[in-house]
């Protein structure tokens, strides 16, 4: 049986139910906004692990559970626990029963598609991108300093640079431009990244195990996910990679114990490729719905397998 | 150069700090208030690798290659920096530093005890259950652990109110400890320290009066003071190295 968790109708879960009713895979769904009916244990021992899950009018034994799939939003912020006062027993169960789930799925016997561990790369963009140089990819020239000096004598060195954050948190590109070097002394207090822009084109690559699909992004801004919000425009389609190229990203993807995902490429004229970084929760179904690639299915077959 | 990174107050990296000094070296040691007030940072990722270059306070400028050895207890970022940054963006502003944090301690080459994960600076700080499933691949005998959606998330973090715990500590490929713990599971603490990716490991076991010793848990960052000379030479040959 498969557990599939987040919010149902979020687009990668509502996508996956197709091939997986195709593939007449028998899976249950851990719905985040229900939580309030679900409950939950588990034990880890000698014998392994065990435990149940009881969802709706069903409790599963969890050794029967043969495969994860999480898309699972901050349980804090749930819609259905906006009213409920800090620390109500309402909150304080979804907490509760999400802490379980997050443990168990850490020590699960079974395919998880991703565990939490090998996701923590992505939050930390330079330290991912020395992981990412060890597989033979190439990363952006980066610069990550407080210096106000050294930044103009890195724009110097490369003529156009950008700036990025280096958490998982406002993750948006931005070109360093005459404003910035107006507030540079900003940096000071908190390091900051920059790099050399990168010129080409951006390709999108899902792996899902030995799998994979490249997307061909044509955009006419910096940061192609917000071209609408900065008044671009955005074309995709599907791009094929070379086969050493392909095979270093199901290598890297290995390779950061991740199962499946998103990783982010630039490549130029000459065909050199450019890593940014690898996404360990990809959200696909943009990818699938603008090129028609088949992500879904190749997910839904790892998870039946 | 050895660098002891760590709080102001840690006992442990005093401890060890002293240790080595008994034995030849000369570590240096930079606490959180140091790291807070460091002047600059030059952190660099490219085609030539990754390096960092530090300019401490007094003006002196310590690059990552001249580290020959790091023991590395920093478990957040310098309270001095995080009580200095206010306002909306303090959240993101601590974020955007230990995603710092963890990449320019990945950058030193050096032997580090511990090496930084994106779940703790120095080492993964794993949860209860996650030290138990680990321990038991790794051929431990452990005490069973148990969680519900009945039970506080936070009671896993507390450790352990067991009495008699004794401490094995792995540093690279010694194991020190009490005798009769480290005859009987040698072995089964250098995998789990191995599998952990902590080449530092302190491995906690309560006896149980039918089964002999059980691990109960684990930590990147152990009390270090009740390891004796054997630990304090063991840090030392594993700092070196």
């Amino acid at each position: 049986m498969i557990l599939l968790g987040g919010i149902r109708s979020e687009s990668p879960l509502a996508l996956l139910t197709q091939p997986l009713d195709t593939l007449g895979a028998s899976y249950r769904f851990f719905n985040q906004r229900l939580c309030e009916e679900y409950a939950m244990t588990f034990a880890v021992g000698a014998d392994g692990v065990s435990g149940t899950l009881r969802l709706d009018d069903e409790t599963l034994n969890l050794s029967d559970i043969s495969a994860v799939y999480l898309r699972l939003m901050d349980d804090r912020l749930l819609p259905e626990l906006e009213s409920e006062p800090t620390g109500s027993p309402k909150h304080r169960h979804s907490r509760a029963l999400h802490d379980t789930l997050y443990r168990w799925i850490e020590v699960a016997d079974a395919r998880v598609v991703n565990r939490s561990d090998p996701q923590g790369s992505n939050s930390s963009k330079p330290y991912q991108a020395q992981l990412i140089a060890g597989f033979g990819l190439r990363v952006p020239e980066t610069l990550i300093t407080n210096d106000p000096a050294e930044v103009l004598a890195f724009g110097r060195r490369y003529g156009s640079i950008i700036y990025k954050s280096m958490s998982g948190v406002r993750s948006i590109v931005k070109k360093f431009d005459d404003d910035d070097v107006a507030r540079l002394n900003d940096i000071v207090w908190c390091p900051v990244q920059f790099q050399a822009l990168v010129p080409g084109n951006d390709v999108r690559v899902h792996v899902i195990d030995r799998e994979l699909y490249a997307t061909e992004i044509i955009s006419d801004v910096t940061d192609y996910r917000y071209a609408r919000k900065m008044g671009g425009t955005t074309t995709l389609r599907a791009f094929e990679l070379s086969t050493d190229l392909a095979a270093r990203c199901v290598a890297l993807t290995a390779g950061l114990d991740l199962v499946f995902a998103g990783i982010d490429l630039r490549i130029g004229t000459d065909g050199t490729a450019t890593c940014f970084e690898v996404n360990p929760a990809p959200a696909f179904s943009y990818y699938q719905a603008n090129t028609g690639q088949p992500i879904a299915m190749s997910l839904a077959r790892y998870l039946t397998a | 150069m050895i660098i002891v990174l760590c709080d102001e107050t840690d006992a442990s990296a005093l401890w060890a700090t002293a240790a080595l000094q008994q034995r030849g070296l000369s570590p240096m040691v930079l606490t959180d208030s140091t790291l807070a007030a460091m002047r600059g940072w030059r952190h660099t990722i490219g085609a030539d690798g990754a390096r960092i270059s530090l300019q401490l306070p007094d003006g002196r400028t310590l690059e990552g290659g001249d580290m020959s050895g790091v023991l590395n207890r920093l478990t957040f970022l310098p309270r001095a920096w995080t009580r200095a940054v206010s306002g909306s963006d303090r959240d993101y502003a601590l974020q955007e530093m230990l995603a710092f944090y963890v990449s320019w301690l990945h950058v030193l080459r050096a032997p580090k005890l511990n090496p930084p994960t994106p779940q703790g600076l120095c080492g993964n700080m794993r949860h209860a259950s996650a030290w138990a499933a680990l321990a038991i691949r790794a051929g431990l005998p452990v005490l069973p652990y148990r969680q519900s959606c009945g039970d506080d998330p936070a009671a896993a973090w507390r450790g352990s109110a067991l009495a008699g715990i004794q401490t094995v500590f792995v540093v690279a490929n010694e194991v020190v400890g009490p005798a009769e713990i480290v005859e009987l599971h040698q072995e089964s603490c250098l995998r789990l320290a191995e599998t952990a990716g902590s080449p530092l490991l302190g491995i906690d076991f309560a006896r149980d009066p039918d089964d002999g010793w059980r691990m109960t848990t684990a930590s990147v960052v152990p009390n270090l003071t009740s390891g004796g000379e054997a630990l304090a030479d063991a840090l030392a040959a594993a700092l070196v190295r």
